[in-house]
């Protein structure tokens, strides 16, 4: 059955991110994003991580997404139609993708799994686990977290106001 | 070594990370390919999904929870990363229409 899941979503996921990369106008785009997101969300279910598969739907395909939406409709939707400048660069990055994911496969077969660690798997990712490392061993990057919000915020509303004469 | 026991069936660590390594590879193409400023930032976005990924698999293999609260801290930066993207595009595009990001390129050497 997990198994099942796990190729399904996989295909989803690949689909999805096919699908991002090729099609011309920028809302397919974002929607093949959220086909993604919602298959790695059940990737993440399947790894009991429960906690981050409902901040993955929550934050990433409700917010942002929502987000790129919204730019997309302000800005208007803008095809992909001039030709680039350099004429062979999907060759030369489709040269470059196969090396690189060779790459990657080759450091793959090279990592040794360390045996782990025997946690209770019945508690593992619930909120509960999450908090208790969330506000015990790194409130301090949690709190740094909050600060970087807080200056996104900012440098957004900042980046985005209107231009008036008394600045 | 690898194999994870999920609801009784067999599954392997690598397979997650091969999935991750191939999405990873996807957004690198599309940043490579595209020519829209949003949709380099969209496929900006695969790539740190394909990176969430694979914290959370080593996560589940180590069962250990730090994996998981990168990956949290991970899906707070690509949001600020995403607003403050979206705030420069949205800045330039009301100074000017720009179809491709060559049209952006004055401040090259």
């Amino acid at each position: 059955m997990a198994l099942a899941v796990f190729f399904v979503a996989a295909a989803m996921a690949v689909a999805g991110g096919v699908g991002v990369i090729s099609f011309r106008e920028p809302i397919r785009c974002v929607l093949s994003l959220v086909v993604v997101m919602i298959a790695l969300s059940i990737l993440f279910l399947l790894l009991s991580a429960q906690f981050v598969f409902v901040v993955q739907i929550i934050v990433y395909a409700g917010a942002v997404m929502v987000l790129f939406l919204f730019v997309i409709a302000l800005l208007g939707p803008a095809r992909e139609t001039a030709r680039g400048r350099l004429r062979f660069q999907p060759w030369l990055s489709a040269l470059f993708a196969l090396v690189f994911l060779g790459l990657l496969f080759t450091m793959l077969q090279g990592v040794q799994y360390r045996q782990p660690d025997k946690a209770d798997l019945s508690v593992f990712g619930t909120v509960q686990s999450i908090g208790v490392g969330l506000f015990t061993q790194y409130l301090y990057p949690f709190e740094l977290t909050s600060i970087l919000l807080l200056t996104a915020a900012i440098g957004a509303i900042y980046l985005s106001r209107k231009e008036t004469d008394d600045r | 070594m690898s194999t994870l026991d999920i609801g009784g069936s067999q599954l392997d660590t690598s397979w997650f990370l091969l999935l991750a390594a191939v999405l990873f590879t996807l957004g690198t193409v599309g940043v490579l390919v595209r020519r829209n400023p949003i949709v380099i930032l969209i496929c900006i976005e695969l790539m740190l999904n394909a990176v969430n990924l694979t914290l959370v698999a080593f996560s589940r293999q180590l069962q250990n929870i730090e994996g998981q609260l990168f990956a949290l801290m991970a899906m707070t930066v690509a949001a600020a990363e995403a607003v403050v993207g979206l705030a420069i595009l949205v800045d330039i595009f009301r100074v000017r229409d720009v179809e491709d990001v060559d049209d952006l390129s004055e401040l090259k050497g």
